[in-house]
């Protein structure tokens, strides 16, 4: 059991030594009870005197040293005695939730909490509780940071194996909209989200939730994402009274909010593979729309729609202008290029896929594969 | 950013403080403070970011590269005596195992010890910037270590004892298989299927199927296929216009990584490297992006933020040049937009490479 700082007020550390108290309570020596509050290192633990610490060796010229106190140093050298011993043990268990306090994003201390997990059949339920708190209490390590790009996502992929192990999903969809009220974007989260509906098939619920979070934000790109999600996984969009429930969804999301990418994304990203002008009657919506909630998404999804019936260049020619010279200025020269090539399009073919881009990708790579 | 440095906000001209950028980096390479203990697994990609941060501002004198390309050394996972653990082997993103310095072989047989592909390949990236020429790497056991993470769907796990699995680590995939000349490490042909299945309905990918679409996870994709030589034969021209769109609606004032989200200085480069593989990164809005990302810019410390009036850490402040870079600010080298490093250090590697070749050539004439 882990020895309670002075001035701990950390109550995952309470709350996982409760549950450990009954065997590891046996293992403390008598300095250790005599006064609680006084830490003490591992190193003058006489229980834990059998074992040789490991220090971490950088060598003579360490590089990006991270300059720990003496407590984290005591604690990761004795966690890497174990490691070096591969011991099974319930000291061990315990010592692991005391590295993941000082540093939750060691991928090797959940992995070998894992190994002992299975090596000490321990309750699983127990293990869902610790992992809940670890998350909730400290949601930095739950966040999606630019930094954690190279890093392994470790407590949550620790939560995905205990709920496999368990085989029960039963909390997930909650504990994942609990995270999700605090960080609607949260990606780890909604992957999570993810993988829980469709290894268990909890499909049921999920367009209301979804719903639910467009109604409170309809620029929720991920909850956009996830409703194309559901709906690709279940009915299908070929169904034409989905489709056209989802294009009104649609239509009256942008009427609401005109300058949203998320919903003409969703709309073009339905259609876009049967063709966009093969839906009757949108493009005439799409064109009154233009007249009281135009944006520039709209007017691309305008310019894509007579692409796709191969129609009309001195329009898309006119969108072009209109968007590179007023309405999304920021893309001015990439929305006159398009205005070049369909120029020079118009004079080979009207076939958008023999369009060559100016320099090859490959020859930005001269080395070729072998 | 300081607090006493918000009233000159208004009257502060964007200028590139080169200078205090490099200090930024030297005092990266330093020593840490405990509060960033979690990045202690991924100091090696910590490393990457500050070595190929003073590579892009041609500052690398101010390093001793002999250290550290030894302290990277120490850090491959070399197979032992019997060749026991060559699925495991790589590089580690630190000492945090325990394992007794060393930087040759054999290895050391330890119940846990394993490399870790992005470290693997910021490893390799950060030698090859060191002028190192890769003769203590074990390829062909980075190779095997490599082959063992790569799962049915073309994925990439980035720990043999298992991890998450996604784009990401496809990409670390390739560039390792590119440094080293050998796609031996991967099966292409399952990757491709994985990356395809990324491609969301909005035409960005994904970290895996069903995923939201995001700008990190669209250059893993992108720059992978480059890599691997096979970026026309996996998407068709439509697939790569509708892809070009999607990127460059990222451009708000800077980018952003996904619609609807707050631009960020680190998207300058994801999206506009990605911008370039795909020949339309010109394009863009160079003045707005240049002036976001220096916005961003931290006049007292250095580096770069993601956000303006944000602490700025070693990943903006690396992804902040190489966006500069892209829209050719004048002091900076220029950035292979797939490898991720300089083009400086991508001619390197190319020589290392063909003396590679003419070696194996040479042998196999000697044997005839």
């Amino acid at each position: 059991m882990s020895a309670v700082e002075e001035s701990s007020n950390d109550s995952v550390e309470v709350k996982e030594d409760s549950e450990f108290d009954a065997e590891a309570e046996d293992q403390l020596g008598d300095d250790h009870v005599l006064d609680p509050t006084r830490y003490i290192f591992y190193r003058d633990r006489k229980e834990w005197a059998d074992l040789e610490p490991v220090p971490q060796d950088d060598g003579p010229n360490p590089v990006v040293k991270i300059a720990y106190s003496e407590k984290f140093s005591d604690v990761y050298d004795y966690f890497r005695a174990l490691l070096k011993n591969n011991e099974r043990s319930d000291r061990a268990f315990a010592l692991t939730a005391e590295a993941i306090e000082l540093n939750a994003a060691n991928y090797t201390v959940w992995h070998y909490r894992r190994v002992l997990l299975q090596a000490l059949s321990k309750d699983l339920r127990d293990e869902m509780r610790y992992i809940t708190a670890i998350i909730e209490e400290q949601p930095k390590n739950y966040q999606v940071t630019c930094l954690s790009t190279w890093r392994l996502s470790s407590p949550r992929h620790h939560r995905r194996m205990v709920v496999e192990w368990l085989n029960n999903p039963a909390e997930e969809l909650e504990f994942i909209a609990d995270i999700l009220s605090q960080d609607a974007k949260n990606y780890h989260a909604w992957q999570h989200r993810q993988w829980v509906i469709q290894e268990y098939k909890l499909w049921d619920n999920e367009l209301e939730f979804v719903e639910s979070l467009l109604e409170e934000d309809v620029r929720n790109n991920s909850a956009w994402n996830q409703r194309h999600f559901v709906i690709s996984l279940t009915t299908g969009f070929s169904d034409p009274t989905i489709a056209e429930r989802e294009i009104q969804y649609c239509l009256k999301q942008i009427r609401k909010a005109p300058h949203n990418e998320s919903a003409w994304n969703y709309l073009k990203g339905m259609l876009q593979d049967r063709g966009l002008s093969s839906q009757p009657g949108l493009l005439e919506r799409v064109l009154e729309l233009k007249e009281t909630h135009c944006s520039p998404y709209l007017l691309a999804f305008l310019f894509d729609c007579y692409e796709d019936a191969l129609e009309n260049s001195s329009q898309k020619e006119n969108i072009c202008n209109l968007l590179a010279l007023e309405k999304d200025a920021i893309r001015k020269e990439y929305w006159l290029f398009l205005g070049r090539s369909l120029k020079s399009k118009h004079g080979i073919s009207g076939n958008s896929d023999d369009l060559e881009p100016s320099v090859p990708a490959s020859e930005l790579f001269p080395t070729e594969p072998l | 950013m300081a607090e006493e440095e918000s009233q000159f906000e208004e009257f502060e001209q964007i200028d590139f403080l080169r200078d205090r950028h490099v200090r930024f980096f030297q005092r990266t390479l330093q020593v840490l403070p405990e509060r960033y203990a979690s990045l202690e697994t991924t100091r090696l990609t910590i490393i990457f970011f500050a070595l190929s941060g003073l590579d892009v501002l041609d500052a690398l004198d101010v390093i001793d590269r002999n250290l550290m390309i030894e302290w990277i050394y120490s850090l491959q996972v070399l197979p032992t005596e019997d060749q026991s653990n060559l699925s495991r082997c790589g590089f580690r993103g630190s000492s945090h195992i325990g394992i007794p310095y060393s930087t040759k072989g054999p290895g050391v047989l330890h119940p846990y010890d394993s490399g870790h592909v992005a470290m693997t390949y910021t490893g390799l990236c950060s030698l090859l910037i060191l002028g190192d020429d890769l003769s203590r790497v074990n390829k062909q056991a980075c190779l095997a270590g490599l082959r063992a993470l790569q799962l049915e769907d073309g994925s990439f796990y980035a720990v043999p004892e298992g991890s998450e699995n996604d784009i990401r680590f496809i990409y670390c995939a390739a560039s390792i298989c590119y440094m080293l000349d050998d796609w031996s490490g991967m099966d292409i042909q399952k990757a491709i299927e994985y990356i395809r299945g990324s491609l969301s309905y909005d035409n960005g990918f994904g970290q895996g199927a069903g995923r939201e679409s995001h700008g990190g996870w669209t250059y893993c994709a992108i720059a992978s296929l480059c890599l691997m030589g096979r970026l026309e034969e996996a998407l068709n021209q439509r697939e790569l216009d509708r892809i070009r769109r999607w990127c460059i609606m990222r451009q708000q004032t800077g980018f952003h990584g996904r619609p609807n989200k707050p631009v960020d200085t680190c998207y300058s480069f994801w999206v506009g490297a990605t911008l370039e593989l795909l020949d339309v990164f010109q394009y863009t809005n160079f003045d707005k992006n240049r002036s976001f990302i220096l916005s961003t810019q931290d006049r007292l410390v250095g580096g770069f933020a993601k956000w303006p009036d944000s602490h700025p850490d070693p990943l903006h402040a690396y992804l902040g040049l190489c966006g500069l870079s892209l829209i050719g600010e004048p002091s900076l080298r220029k950035v292979h937009p797939a490898l991720n490093i300089t083009q400086r250090a991508f001619q390197h590697l190319q020589q290392l490479q063909q003396t590679w070749r003419d070696s194996s050539a040479g042998s196999c004439r000697r044997q005839h």
